[in-house]
């Protein structure tokens, strides 16, 4: 545990580091997120209105899609990626680290970083935007939301970190992972609320685990989902099959490369 | 010392010389990897699919987006896959390597070549397969919306052109804005982000933006330009005022974007040293 923390702290310094690059990405990310409101402001003063959502729930769904993105999407299996391909994954072998923990503390401590920049982000534009962020009635959808935010931390890292493992069998993982990306942002609701698709697709995104990526806690922030302890069982159903999908990659995925090495 | 008028025809057929050298190296190359081709076209007529898609189910609720019906917006969608598929064939992939030639210091080379490092850094790396299936989607987009408008005429479409090649400008002066911050910060591959999201957003109806972003993504971050301006200018949508208004504010980026990029090349000093 001790030397867990101690990663913790050290990549915390290297995060830092990298503050501008994070900075910038953000930018980037909160000036789609800015005309996205814009769209669906033009949207609302044309007179529609969109499924159950007022203007003001459509702006906090895409401001928290924004802190979303950056708290609870894990984007380490690009280094996850560098680190088989270019071998520095044999100094693993010999390390008294685990490898599915390592990472998992590597993502954990950005987050925590990102998530210090991504309020900041998302206090601005508000701010630009004037007061349409909503805030919940009741203490107990804030905690709710909170369970969920760090639920979904942990999911996130297991299937990105199931993506990384795929460098073991595919050295075109890059594109692959690109194309991946865009469909899981899709069915996670990152891109338009899942309550929008028309019925096939919304089928099927309730299948698929990465609703509960965005979906699930902004709907719960909004006081959308009445009773949310299924959903709760159904995400911690995911996050052990995944556990243990990720078990099994790194298992035999060792044996691959030694497979390569020898 | 200004060039004159002779200097400055001579000037254009050396660059379009060295252009077309450039641009069947760099052929040649993608010719190699005919697999990484496919895989590119595939990929970008998926991502292309989504938007419409994205479209689709928007407009599913509502009849207009700030009085843009569906037909009209995947000429949007459309456009900003050809202007893409256009910088690609230009200038994008050079930005896209900037930030590294500046850390390793092999931003030397472009500065002790007879050519403009701008143009040598756009024209170096060309690539006809990074967007061409953005291009071929787009092109299927643009024709599909024209075909539902009913009403078109060959004038628009030789506008359409004229107006794209504006806002690859505009695209341009952009990017090297952007781009002109590395060197003063050394570490930003990140910049480009900015303008991946720039042009993801450009999909999106100028006609949105109220109040302050009216101003902000018209002159600042020209978002409500890039694809509305050439799509409206296709169905007839706006008039002569706001048309020479976009290409006032091309001319304006791309002499901002030069000036910048200048003043900004002087601060570079060489990795190595």
């Amino acid at each position: 545990m001790k030397k867990y923390l101690t990663l913790f702290r050290i990549n915390w310094q290297n995060s830092l580091q990298y503050r501008f690059s994070l900075v910038i990405y953000l930018a980037g990310y909160s000036l789609y997120i800015w005309v996205l409101l814009y769209l669906w402001s033009a949207v609302y003063h044309e007179g529609n209105t969109v499924g159950s959502y007022t203007l003001s729930q459509l702006t906090t769904y895409y401001l928290l899609q924004l802190m979303i993105n950056s708290v609870i999407f894990s984007y380490i299996s690009w280094d996850v990626i560098d680190n088989i391909k270019d071998g520095h994954f044999s100094n693993f072998l010999i390390k008294p680290l685990d490898y599915f923990h390592y990472w998992f503390t590597v993502n954990l401590s950005g987050k925590i970083l990102e998530a210090f920049f991504v309020i900041i982000a998302v206090g601005l534009i508000s701010l630009l935007f004037g007061g349409y962020f909503a805030f919940p009635g009741q203490w107990i959808t804030l905690l709710y939301f909170l369970i969920s935010v760090i639920l979904g931390i942990v999911l996130a890292f297991e299937m990105d970190f199931c993506v990384g493992m795929i460098t073991f069998w595919l050295t075109q993982v890059r594109t692959f992972k690109y194309m991946l990306q865009t469909l899981i942002l899709f069915f996670a609701g990152a891109m338009l609320p899942l309550d929008l698709f028309p019925d096939f697709l919304m089928k099927v995104s309730d299948i698929l685990p990465f609703r509960y990526l965005v979906f699930f806690p902004i709907s719960l922030y909004l006081g959308k989902v009445v009773n949310p302890w299924p959903s709760f069982i159904m995400l911690s159903v995911w996050i052990l099959i995944f556990y243990v999908l990720a078990r099994i990659l790194l298992m035999r995925g060792i044996r691959r490369y030694e497979a390569v090495g020898a | 010392m200004r060039p004159s008028v002779p200097d400055i025809f001579h000037n254009i057929r050396r660059y379009l010389k060295l252009y077309r050298v450039f641009l069947f190296q760099n052929l040649k190359e993608d010719m190699i990897y005919r697999s990484n081709f496919i895989t590119l076209v595939i990929m970008d007529i998926g991502f292309v699919g989504i938007s419409v898609i994205l479209f689709k189910i928007i407009y599913s609720h509502v009849n207009t987006i700030a009085g843009w019906t569906f037909d009209q917006s995947l000429i949007l969608i459309g456009s900003v896959g050809i202007i893409r598929e256009m910088a690609y064939l230009t200038f994008r992939r050079g930005f896209l390597e900037l930030g590294s030639h500046i850390r390793t210091g092999t931003f030397d080379l472009f500065m002790t070549r007879p050519i403009a490092p701008n143009l040598h850094l756009a024209f170096r790396h060309v690539s006809l397969s990074e967007s061409f299936g953005e291009a071929v989607m787009g092109g299927v987009l643009v024709v599909y919306g024209l075909v539902h408008l009913h009403h078109w005429s060959w004038i628009s479409i030789l506008l359409y052109g004229v107006f794209l090649l504006n806002s690859l400008l505009i695209y341009y002066g952009f990017s090297l804005l952007v781009n002109s911050v590395v060197f003063w910060v050394i570490k930003s591959q990140e910049l480009n982000t900015i303008i991946y999201f720039f042009m993801e957003t450009s999909r999106y109806p100028g006609d949105i933006f109220r109040g302050i972003g009216k101003i902000i993504f018209t002159f600042i971050i020209p978002i409500g330009i890039i694809a509305t301006v050439p799509a409206s200018i296709l169905i007839g949508r706006i008039g002569w005022g706001f048309a020479v208004t976009a290409l006032m504010i091309g001319g304006l980026f791309l002499s901002a974007g030069l000036w910048v990029w200048r003043r900004s090349i002087e601060h570079y000093s060489s990795a190595s040293g």
